[in-house]
């Protein structure tokens, strides 16, 4: 049986255990609503929830923007130049260790407890993880390939955009994946503390009417766009044919290693 | 035959004359000489290897051939005229394996130095097709590098130094990283291309076997501050072939060299 098979076959099992243990009453409706029941609680409230996912679709985009972005920028600029190298690396490293959600409150102080609190701290959130492996993937550049291209008269431009960025495009990703799955993170998170519309919000106030039904249909959700984001951050990798070894852009649909071809066949 | 058809005009072999050059290192504590006072000369078409203790400045030497460095005194002249940045008309470079760019497939990587200088894409694909089959990978042009052996890369990268033409052709230390039994391959390889586009080659090498092996002439350095300590012809004929490597000639020629090294390291 071939790993996509069997994968499919337990998310398959996960959902049919989500649909049979409550409804035999191993589990209690409470503690864990069947599939069917959050699906139809959601249902009802379509409206509610499209608009929390409105809102909170929004958030997460702007965030996005801001801490990969910046993230990214960053990232060069301090992994390409020495001295703010050794200048900001400590301190975003060992700020890195610190629960940020601490701070929310205060954001939600200076920013109210509207959208803009939620983007300020799911974009900080997000901008550490992105910045600090984009640095990292541009420190780890091979000296090698820059004394090469140099060799073939390669300007400081076409190195930049010819080795520099190419070579720092794995790294750059998974970065991007870290950040962008702290932002939705971020966002949510936020919006379960102090808010007032999202998803959060939602989830967070059906539980404390413990209506579970509904506090799983948010859940649901929330999975939903994490998968999306997934989805499209491969798609991403795709396009930019990723060329970390034994994988390549295009090819890279069967996501386990290819045997290299080592022997000529020509 | 004609080895380069797309290349062709094939320009004639470059010269390589330094002249007294000295190198120094600024550190915070102390000045570092390098280099000293060192003067060579290379005539075209001839086939020169570097050897020396670790330190002893050849591949600075080959840099500064390269224009990738620039010395603090003295002079460095391809066919006459000074190198102040890399020039890939005048020289081609051949470095260690790690310089192939994983991202972009074999003709992609041959192709590069031409792609610098917005040569239109027909063109650089005839050309990287040219030098792919000289170096003997006809129909590996669409691999990447890590599809290609140790030496099969070491061939793609010896076709990208060659796919401008240059006279003058530098590889600083191009098969250390391979094993023995390759190694030993990419030389004859290595000497077959050499013979079928005549370029001037100054080749760095730690290994006293290839040094001899490969080299008309072989220039013996000496460790910090680098000097050149000695100059041998090698007199053996061409081609070179694996029985000499046990012959009185060649052991003779590379215990002088090792001499030479001990004494120094």
């Amino acid at each position: 049986m071939s790993a996509t098979t069997l994968r499919r076959l337990i998310v398959f099992s996960l959902i049919i255990l989500w649909e049979g243990l409550p409804r035999t009453g191993l589990i209690p409706e409470l503690f864990l609503p069947s599939l069917s029941s959050t699906l139809i609680a959601g249902w009802n409230e379509a409206g509610e929830y499209g608009h929390a996912l409105a809102v909170t679709l929004y958030e997460v985009a702007v965030s996005m923007v801001f801490a990969c972005g910046l993230g990214i920028l960053a990232g060069a600029v301090v992994g390409s130049l020495p001295r703010p190298r050794v200048l900001i690396m400590p301190m975003v490293s060992s700020l890195y260790a610190v629960p940020l959600v601490i701070l929310y409150p205060v954001f939600t102080v200076w920013l109210g407890i509207g959208s803009e609190s939620k983007i300020a701290f799911a974009s900080i959130y997000g901008f550490l993880p992105t910045m600090l492996s984009t640095a990292a993937g541009i420190q780890t550049i091979d000296p090698q390939l820059l004394l090469a291209a140099r060799s073939m008269g390669a300007t400081l431009s076409q190195r930049l955009v010819r080795v520099i960025i190419p070579a720092a495009i794995p790294t750059v990703l998974s970065g991007l994946r870290v950040g962008g799955a702290l932002v939705i993170v971020g966002v949510v998170v936020s919006e379960m503390l102090i808010s007032s519309a999202g998803i959060g919000y939602l989830i967070s106030r059906y539980r404390t009417i413990l209506d579970s039904p509904h506090v799983f249909a948010g859940v649901l959700l929330v999975l939903a766009m994490t998968v999306a984001f997934s989805a499209a951050l491969r798609w991403i990798e795709q396009k930019a044919s990723i060329w970390q070894t034994g994988m390549r852009g295009g090819l890279a649909e069967n996501r386990s290693v290819r045997p290299a071809a080592l022997q000529p066949t020509a | 035959m004609q080895p380069l058809a797309n290349i062709t005009p094939l320009k004639p072999a470059g010269a390589v004359e330094v002249r007294n050059v000295g190198q120094v290192f600024t550190t915070s504590t102390q000045d570092v000489v390098a280099l000293d006072d060192v003067s060579l000369e290379v005539k075209p078409g001839r086939f020169v290897v570097l050897v020396g203790p670790s330190g002893c400045g050849k591949s600075t030497l080959l840099m500064m051939m390269a224009g990738l460095r620039q010395q603090t005194s003295g002079a460095v002249l391809i066919n006459g005229a000074p190198i102040p940045k890399p020039d890939p008309n005048r020289v081609g470079v051949v470095f260690q394996e790690a310089s192939l760019f994983p991202w972009l497939t074999a003709e992609e990587n041959v192709e590069f130095p031409l792609a610098l200088r917005g040569t239109p894409k027909a063109e650089r694909r005839a050309k990287a097709q040219d030098a792919l089959k000289l170096v003997g990978l006809d129909g590996f042009g669409k691999r990447h590098p890590h599809e290609l052996s140790g030496g099969m890369k070491q061939r793609v990268s010896i076709a990208r130094g060659l796919v401008q033409d240059p006279p003058v052709l530098l590889m600083d230390e191009p098969f250390a990283a391979l094993d023995e039994q390759t190694r030993m391959t990419m030389g004859d390889e290595l000497l077959r291309i050499w013979a079928a586009t005549g370029k001037t080659v100054v080749f760095v090498t730690h290994s006293l076997t290839e040094a001899v092996y490969l080299a008309d002439e072989v220039v013996v350095m000496s460790a910090r501050p680098g000097r050149i300590v000695d100059r041998l012809t090698v007199s053996l004929p061409r081609p070179r072939t694996y029985d000499m490597l046990s012959g009185d000639v060649f052991g003779g020629l590379r215990d002088r060299i090792w001499r030479h090294i001990r004494k120094s390291a």
